[in-house]
């Protein structure tokens, strides 16, 4: 999907609502992933402090004053590693030959996972693999779990799967991605039609703004600004003044109708460009290292198969199942031994359709 | 419990499911209603335990694109959650389908009805296609009813998005009586056209109460079409003995639509003509079939809350597959419904069924609402 649309999103005018919407503001991505900086900031630093405050106790729990010592992952760090998967994604796609399409979608549901969970309970070098999973089937390229596992190194089908659902849940079942991707292609496509096109179109130029795409893939970018307002900017840095040229042409005449100004253009630009050249590149793999190694002693337990406190939590989970199933045997059976039914009952038995134990 | 499982939890306790309304392999239908406002509503469970690459894609479309779509005549997907190796769709409560209401032998269709549910088909289909999304699949029984009139494009397993031109697709898609016959030739690049081909199926369809196209079996259909239509010359459309399935059945004059729609207006003709053109690029578009001089013409469409409706209430299944569609590319596709038509297959069986719901000692009294 392509959306050239260069609205900011900011404020809402009852008589700009009866025109129609533009189609990209009526998608889940611009109702429900779209932040500013700060935001995203306080959604990561809660998060992290909520999942250290877990973790903590877990380790109390286990052995009284064990979680003393432990250096707990903050925010940024949790990013940093995020980040090195990002480019993990992107080396199996290029193995596998997956469009960028699939690429681009999987990378998109393993930054969204990250709002929504901690790498110290999914690490993701497993999230990774399920996301890209996930997203062959939503982009319609699917492969089969056997093919897809059989070419990564020490991966089972279940180690995919066992995450599927906790990765659409986190995602909230939203799989629609708009990628600026398309939205550059969009711009490359109008170019060729305006009427005073005089300077060469190389295709130079549309791989390079690519190039760029793909570096801002590497960071917040995309949970900040459209897809359009991204391509604009890899664009620009690439050929700036066919960019402005284009910019241009999108402008109505009295400059009224949208909020697409020569004005408030290239404030936003330069903001996704300082934070493409910030961040969008491979981590320091010697700094991720660390990370990673301190993780493996803040990892919550509970999530690690085998410990003392997974098994704690597996058997709560399971007495849970016992104790309902228990209850509805008895809903049944008390059903069974009384097939006139002495008293009128009020409220609806237990449903037998609902039973969520699949056999 | 992670936050996401807690709110995935809280979902789930939203929504209560009250009764079976049909079962098939892949999926369960239940009739339910939202906690907390007594909302009716229709759960869809789809079991995704057996897939062996997990989440199946029809499942995957289909959620994918209601997400995205809110529009009066698509069915509103209103919530997700999953439940162990379930997942559940929780979507508007629809009581009737087109399929119902078009045999159903009691009820007398006007031309301001038919003009109406047209009207309400294009509207839905032009959202779609707006919003880059190929129905394929569209049929009256996926033409659902709300309580209120309004009709509701629904099942969207077998859709999906295009953009570009030139990324081929399947051309196993869409039940074959309602198939246009550019995919019956194995064409692998087309757009929307193949939905409004089905639209002209429909139309002609409510006017003659029976299915227009009915052919047994993919080369039969062909030849069902150029009875119908007559047999597309070069000209009609060019270049489509080049198609790659392409297979000549036969010289079939083309008979006046007048023929057969003998009481239809010539803007209707022109209208169901203008759906049924051979060549996928000249058929009208949805957009432009809205502002067609049929739907400007008197007699005007009849208020939805106006339009005939089945008189027996039919626990009617949300997704059911005719008998004579095969989808090839997903065995999963959909809830296969032997089980969902032996079960609810007539009004009258209904109807026995809820006398002996009534028997059933174990069951509450109905509930006030």
């Amino acid at each position: 999907m392509t959306s050239n649309a260069l609205d900011s999103p900011a404020t809402t005018d009852p008589k700009e609502t009866e025109k129609r919407q533009p189609l990209y503001e009526a998608s889940t991505q611009f109702r429900n992933w779209r932040f500013s900086p700060e935001g995203l900031a306080q959604i990561r630093e809660k998060l992290n402090e909520a999942a250290v405050a877990v973790i903590r106790n877990t380790f109390e729990v286990d052995q009284p004053g064990s979680s003393a010592n432990v250096a707990f992952l903050n925010a940024n760090e949790e990013v940093v590693l995020v980040r090195l998967y990002v480019t993990k994604i992107s080396q199996l796609c290029a193995m596998f030959r997956f469009p960028e399409e699939v690429e681009a979608t999987a990378i998109s549901y393993l930054k969204r996972f990250y709002l929504k969970n901690t790498v110290m309970d999914w690490h993701p070098k497993n999230v990774m693999l399920t996301a890209l999973f996930l997203a062959t089937k939503t982009t319609n390229n699917p492969i089969s779990l056997e093919t897809y596992t059989s070419h990564i190194p020490k991966t089972a089908p279940s180690d995919v799967l066992d995450l599927e659902f906790l990765v659409a849940q986190s995602l909230n079942f939203e799989f629609t991605i708009w990628h600026a991707h398309r939205a550059l292609w969009g711009i490359w496509l109008d170019l060729q039609s305006l009427p005073d096109m005089t300077s060469n179109l190389e295709p130079s130029i549309y791989d390079a703004a690519l190039n760029h795409i793909r570096a801002s893939r590497l960071t917040d970018a995309e949970l900040i600004y459209s897809p359009s307002q991204i391509a604009l900017t890899a664009f620009s840095v690439a050929a700036p003044e066919l960019a402005s040229k284009w910019a241009q042409s999108k402008l109505t005449p009295d400059g009224t109708q949208s909020q697409l100004s020569p004005d408030t253009i290239p404030p936003v630009l330069g903001l996704i460009k300082g934070m493409v050249l910030k961040e969008g590149h491979v981590p320091d793999v010697e700094s991720v290292r660390e990370i990673d190694r301190r993780l493996r002693i803040c990892k919550n337990p509970e999530k690690i198969v085998g410990s003392k406190a997974y098994l704690a939590k597996q058997a709560e989970d399971e007495r849970k199942v016992e104790e309902k199933r228990s209850k509805k045997i008895f809903e049944m059976q008390k059903g069974q031994t009384d097939p006139f039914g002495d008293e009128i009952q009020t409220k609806n038995l237990v449903d037998y359709d609902d039973d969520d134990d699949d056999d | 419990m992670d936050a996401v499982e807690k709110a995935n939890a809280a979902r789930q306790q939203q929504w209560i499911k009250d009764r079976k309304v049909g079962e098939g392999t892949y999926a369960v239908v239940y009739q339910g209603r939202e906690a907390t406002t007594g909302r009716k509503v229709a759960v869809k469970k789809i079991k995704v335990g057996q897939f062996k690459d997990g989440l199946d894609m029809s499942a995957i479309r289909e959620v994918k694109y209601l997400r995205e779509l809110k529009h009066q005549n698509v069915i509103e997907l209103l919530d997700v959650f999953s439940s162990k190796t379930n997942l559940n769709l929780v979507l508007e409560f629809l009581d009737s389908d087109l399929e119902v209401i078009i045999k159903d032998r009691t009820l007398v269709f006007l031309p301001a009805d038919i003009k109406s549910w047209m009207a309400m088909t294009f509207r839905g289909l032009e959202f779609c296609h707006r919003n880059w999304i190929l129905h394929r699949d569209l049929k009256p029984n996926n033409l659902l009813i709300a309580s209120d009139g309004q009709l509701k494009i629904a099942d969207f397993g077998l859709a999906r998005d295009f953009a570009d031109p030139g990324y081929k697709m399947t051309c196993q898609v869409i039940t074959r009586w309602y198939r246009p016959p550019e995919l019956l030739f194995g064409c692998r690049y087309y757009s929307t056209a193949v939905d409004i081909w089905s639209v002209g199926c429909i139309f002609a369809e409510l006017m003659l109460r029976i299915p227009y196209l009915p052919g047994e079996s993919d080369m039969d259909q062909l030849k069902t079409i150029f009875r119908a239509l007559g047999t597309p010359t070069e000209d009609d459309w060019p270049g489509h003995a080049k198609l790659p399935d392409y297979v000549p059945v036969g010289q079939f004059p083309k008979p006046p639509l007048r023929d057969l729609f003998t009481a239809a207006s010539a803007d209707t003709l022109n209208l169901l003509s203008k759906c049924l053109v051979y060549e996928p690029r000249k058929r009208i578009t949805a957009k432009d079939a809205l502002s067609h001089a049929y739907f400007f013409a008197l007699p005007y469409p009849s208020h939805p809350s106006k339009l005939p409706k089945c008189s027996t209430v039919m626990n009617k299944p949300l997704d059911e597959i005719d008998a004579n569609v095969e989808v090839a590319s997903d065995p999963g596709a959909k809830a296969t419904s032997k089980s969902l038509k032996r079960k609810l297959a007539s009004p009258t069986e209904a109807k026995a069924r809820s006398i002996a719901r009534r028997l059933d000692f174990s069951k509450a009294p109905p509930s006030s609402p």
